[in-house]
């Protein structure tokens, strides 16, 4: 989002990022560098295999750098941490704890007071649409609900800046678009820092203002493109943007890319 | 193949499609309908006893002695040679041995399941101990302990240790490694990470893993108590055969399939009020 006074501040830096496995001979990641600002929703969409997850979880601090430096807020990244959370495309949300024990977890991790989490509990339950299910556990919980319940736990932390990878990508189609719409609402209310890892164009358009395109790999970026036809705005419905000139020509430009990616093997 | 009646409002090709057969493939079946085949084939197995016994020529009849003997050699067992105190006897080898495996195998196997390293150094000796028969140990623990106690609760914990460590092993290696990243991700340190996610993810299937190891233990205790044994089901057994008492053994036998039978039910009663989350799980 545009700011009105003070330029944003950068949340991540990457700098000539890369990553090898299985000594030297896979390059995942190859030499990248980029720079998010703060309250950017950013997307990384590629090919399958482009190198764009282990590029967030690089982020996140799962994994490490082979070369190259990475940065949140000006302090090198040394390995996970509440400041950066995470939501997998995996359900994570504890087996065995009720959706707002759920909650509380990380709150607990931060050594929160009870009152303060049971507090934040109700609060994150309702922003995601789960009152009422407090006392739930997981098992009895549909797969979007799930996951409803890993991004509250994660939200409830104040992150200063959000990993999704592929956070849909477990979910029917309605669901998937639900949540989509949730997400805007959630991020628009908590002004997060956002990076999303997904192989579907049209949640990119909707959820980013900046798209990061990856090549096959070794993963690089192929190009970095402004959202400009949303004007910075976030958009509470789908069909809205669907509606706005500018749509189909961006959507229209990613599925060349895309097919480009592919076909060059 | 059995028919089934019309019901209300349905047309002869559904009853055709909701006729049983025994080979339906991965059906649901009501927790009535398992009782009552599980009961059947239970009563199935006696018959074709008693049959066994009934065509058994009459002098070597004693040899297949009908169930309904090995009934009254149990009673007599239990009133006149107080039987019970064996059956407590071998109930104690039993638990004490298996608590004994699990206080070591249960930590020692959520450790190697967690941590690479130690997994690397343990792995390869554990897992050769497993192909040893525990009865090759039998000598050994008479020399090293007598004929006590404790070699046969020794023989029963090396019966199943090292079975229920590579269980266990298995069962944390398979704990979905996503949680364990959202932990680390929440800020979660290497303890929280495995006493609160790793060891509650892991336990109901260490739970299941010592419910099929305690049913070897039981299979371990005849050999047990064969050896230097006074008391314990084993030896009432063994002592028998020496008399060619077949409807004591037999009553024996029972006594340790009933038994089995009893314990595995609790493993599940207690897995099932332990974890009440955990309803996904089939059985």
């Amino acid at each position: 989002m545009p700011s009105d006074q003070a330029p944003p501040r950068t949340a991540i830096t990457a700098s000539n990022v890369t990553r090898q496995y299985v000594g030297g001979t896979f390059t995942a990641v190859d030499n990248i560098s980029l720079e998010l600002r703060e309250n950017e929703i950013v997307c990384f969409i590629g090919p399958s295999g482009c190198g764009k997850t282990t590029m967030l979880r690089m982020i996140a601090g799962l994994e490490y750098p082979s070369m190259g430096d990475l940065t949140i807020f000006d302090k090198p990244i040394t390995g996970p941490g509440p400041d950066r959370g995470m939501i997998f495309q995996a359900y994570t949300s504890f087996p065995w704890l009720t959706a707002r024990k759920n909650i509380e977890y990380g709150m607990k991790i931060m050594g929160l007071s009870r009152e303060e989490r049971s507090r934040r509990s109700d609060e994150f339950l309702r922003l995601v649409h789960l009152d009422g299910f407090g006392d739930s556990y997981p098992a009895s919980l549909s797969g979007g609900m799930k996951q409803r319940v890993a991004i509250a736990r994660t939200l409830a932390q104040n992150p200063g800046v959000l990993l999704m990878d592929e956070p849909f990508g477990a979910l029917d189609a309605q669901v998937r678009w639900e949540m989509q719409e949730m997400m805007i609402e959630i991020i628009e209310r908590e002004n997060t820092t956002v990076v999303t890892v997904t192989h579907d164009i049209q949640e990119a358009i909707y959820l980013s203002d900046r798209i990061i395109f990856f090549t096959r790999s070794p993963g690089r970026i192929k190009a970095d493109i402004p959202v400009s036809f949303k004007e910075g705005r976030r958009i509470p419905r789908k069909e809205e943007m669907l509606a706005l000139p500018g749509y189909v020509d961006l959507e229209r430009q990613l599925f060349a890319m895309m097919r480009e990616e592919i076909q060059q093997k | 193949m059995i028919r089934l009646r019309r019901r209300q409002g349905e047309d002869v090709n559904q009853v055709a499609r909701r006729s049983v057969s025994l080979f339906e493939l991965r059906t649901v079946l009501s927790g009535r309908t398992t009782l009552i085949l599980g009961l059947a084939g239970a009563t199935g197995f006696f018959i074709i006893w008693e049959l066994g016994h009934y065509i058994t020529p009459e002098e070597s009849q004693r040899f297949l002695p009908a169930p309904q003997e090995v009934l009254g050699a149990l009673i007599t067992l239990i009133v006149e040679k107080d039987y019970i105190a064996d059956i407590l006897k071998s109930c104690f080898r039993i638990f004490a041995s298996f608590f004994a495996a699990c206080l070591i195998a249960v930590p020692l196997g959520i450790a190697m399941g967690c941590f690479m390293r130690l997994r690397a150094l343990l792995n390869p000796t554990i897992s050769a101990f497993r192909y040893l028969p525990a009865a090759s140990f039998i000598p050994l623990l008479l020399v090293w302990f007598g004929p006590t106690d404790t070699q046969k609760l020794a023989l029963l914990v090396l019966g199943v240790i090292f079975f229920l460590v590579a269980l266990i092993l298995d069962n944390t290696k398979s704990v979905q490694p996503e949680l364990i990243e959202a932990a680390l991700t929440m800020g979660a340190g290497r303890r929280q990470v495995v006493t609160e996610v790793v060891v509650p993810a892991v336990a109901p299937a260490v739970v299941d893993s010592m419910r099929n190891m305690i049913a070897v233990g039981w299979t371990y205790l005849v050999i047990a108590e064969i050896v230097a044994a006074s008391d314990g089901i084993g030896a009432v057994m063994m002592r028998a055969g020496r008399f060619l008492k077949v409807d004591i053994i037999m009553a024996g036998i029972l006594t340790i399939g009933f038994l089995g039978v009893a314990t595995d039910l609790l493993f599940r009663l207690a897995a099932r009020y332990a974890f009440p989350w955990n309803r996904e799980r089939g059985d």
